[in-house]
């Protein structure tokens, strides 16, 4: 009897080991993508009131290119993401290669203050920045706001290029000195190529944490400029939210999707 | 490959504007009555430190703390078993779905907070497509499920990157040995995924303690966050200096767990 419960007992938890992680893994992406499919049906809404879904209209669509205030505040969003992207991705580069050649001692300490940004709560870092431009007579708009997004966008770089370095024989480098190329040569055609997925990723890291921010660029722009984030937020306040902003998200994300979609397929391909 | 230490050199400068300045700036603020618009001598005074005990400073203090916990233990709970099965499929799709749980980063966050609000008002979309009525604004649980949702693949992702990377014979080692599946969880997996977990930890405990429209749209403003007071004594009032002060202690807070992060890993590379 008590075998015959053991028994039972242990093939219950055999059950929940197989099922139970499946379970929670399927629970936690509907958690995650919910409000994206809320959004997604919101955009689609035939009214105003995202309170009740009167059928099915593609109003908000062309909604997108009518509100003048939304796509400023769209090509702003972009602007932003693409030029701190290639500033970042080109500085963080050449940083990490300086680091990467530092003894362990200074490595350690660069990275440590490297990491400050990445750990700080957004908070932090925004009002830590609009206190130190606020000390130069400068006025706060686009330019502001793109120096704080390359600000926070260098530190992934570097934690993404880094490790790609580590792997890297040392003495590729100084052969390649040997070999009579120049120092900047020797960085183009022996490190850059070997290090082309961590500056891929690095760079992508540095786009999506530009086009979704609102925390550290509410606190570095001024009056004048706005990207999405600032737009939907003072929308509110002042009640005249659109639900054009739910068009745009859902494109955003499906052509996201799609294009990983894309690159999945391509990737079997190659191996195969 | 030491040559090249010299291209570090611009970063370190930048960095000592951007992070160490603003720090040295705001320790200032927060113990004299330095007047960050009208820079000039100032006095150290321990005033601000006596307005600490402001009520809605000690119930945006107890907020904090209670919601961030939740939130950061319920993304544990669902997460690490996420990053486990994630970790050890077989699956030809499992980039893919590890992606997946990047791919909502993309879509905007004050969008997917404004898409959880939406529901938790009695009238909702809810009422037309599954016929519930919610009424979650301004509870606790509404503000812990919106972390959850925002914050859970920051958990997810640094447990997932060590789990992956972790040697399997050790496992099987631990079985041959006689330990049955709970001793070799803790005794060998969980102890070696100990720096996903802490990364994982601090890289949803931080942003949950200091969100500030996430609090504000879930409650209707009611439920104050740290995050909410630091805001409003930076933007709205001018109480920079009491604001400088709350800031101050959340670094005291992230030194802590900066600590705990080079215990566990030296150049913090889980941190993404």
């Amino acid at each position: 009897m008590i075998n015959n419960k053991k028994a039972y007992f242990n093939k219950v938890i055999m059950v929940l080991k197989k099922v139970l992680p499946p379970f929670i893994t399927i629970f936690a992406f509907l958690l995650i993508y919910f409000p994206i499919m809320v959004i997604t049906l919101l955009s689609f809404n035939d009214s105003k009131k995202d309170y009740t879904f009167r059928g099915f209209s593609l109003r908000w669509y062309r909604e997108i290119l009518l509100d003048d205030d939304l796509f400023l505040a769209i090509f702003n969003t972009l602007t932003i993401a693409i030029l701190s992207t290639i500033i970042a991705t080109i500085v963080g580069t050449i940083t990490a290669i300086g680091i990467n050649s530092l003894t362990k001692n200074n490595r350690i300490k660069m990275m440590i203050l490297n990491n400050v940004p990445v750990i700080n709560p957004d908070i932090v870092t925004g009002i830590s920045i609009m206190l130190v431009l606020g000390l130069f007579p400068i006025s706060f708009g686009m330019k502001t706001m793109l120096l704080a997004h390359v600000f926070f966008s260098i530190p992934f770089v570097v934690l993404t290029v880094l490790p790609k370095l580590k792997e890297l024989d040392p003495n590729l480098f100084d052969a390649a000195l040997d070999l009579g190329c120049t120092r900047f040569k020797a960085i183009r055609k022996v490190i850059i190529p070997s290090i082309k997925t961590g500056i891929i990723g690095g760079a992508l890291i540095a786009f999506t944490m530009s086009i979704d921010d609102f925390v550290i660029s509410y606190f570095t722009t001024g009056p004048a400029f706005q990207n999405v984030s600032i737009y939907i937020y003072t929308s509110l306040g002042r009640k005249s939210f659109s639900p054009a902003v739910y068009s745009y998200n859902t494109l955003v994300v499906f052509v996201t999707i799609f294009t990983l979609l894309i690159i999945n397929k391509f990737n079997k391909k190659q191996k195969v | 490959m030491h040559r090249l230490k010299k291209l570090s050199l611009p970063y370190l400068i930048w960095m000592i504007v951007l992070v160490v300045a603003p720090s040295i700036l705001i320790l200032i603020l927060s113990f004299s009555d330095l007047d960050i618009y009208n820079l000039g001598s100032f006095k150290f005074s321990l005033e601000h430190v006596r307005e600490l005990n402001r009520p809605e400073i000690i119930v945006a203090v107890k907020n904090s703390i209670r919601l961030s916990f939740y939130a950061t233990l319920a993304c544990f709970v669902i997460g690490y078993p996420v990053a486990y099965y994630l970790a050890n499929m077989k699956s030809k799709n499992k980039t893919l779905l590890v992606t997946l749980l990047i791919v909502p980063v993309w879509s905007n966050m004050i969008l997917r907070i404004i898409a959880w609000e939406k529901l938790f008002y009695p009238k909702s979309i809810l009422n037309d497509v599954f016929n519930l009525s919610l009424d979650l604004i301004g509870k606790d649980i509404a503000i812990i499920i919106g972390m959850v949702s925002l914050y859970l693949p920051f958990m997810v992702l640094p447990i997932y990157s060590v789990l992956e990377k972790m040697d399997k014979s050790l496992i099987e080692a631990s079985k041959d040995l006689g330990a049955n599946g709970f001793v070799t969880f803790k005794r060998v997996i969980l102890p070696l995924s100990m720096s996903g977990v802490v990364s994982g930890t601090i890289m949803t405990l931080l942003p949950a303690m200091t969100a500030f429209a996430l609090p504000e749209r879930l409650s209707r403003g009611k439920t104050l966050l740290l995050g909410n007071i630091i805001e409003e004594y930076f933007v709205s009032s001018n109480k920079m200096n009491l604001g400088s002060l709350i800031s101050i202690m959340l670094m005291g807070v992230i030194v802590i767990m900066f600590v705990a992060i080079l215990k566990f890993d030296k150049e913090g590379e889980t941190l993404i």
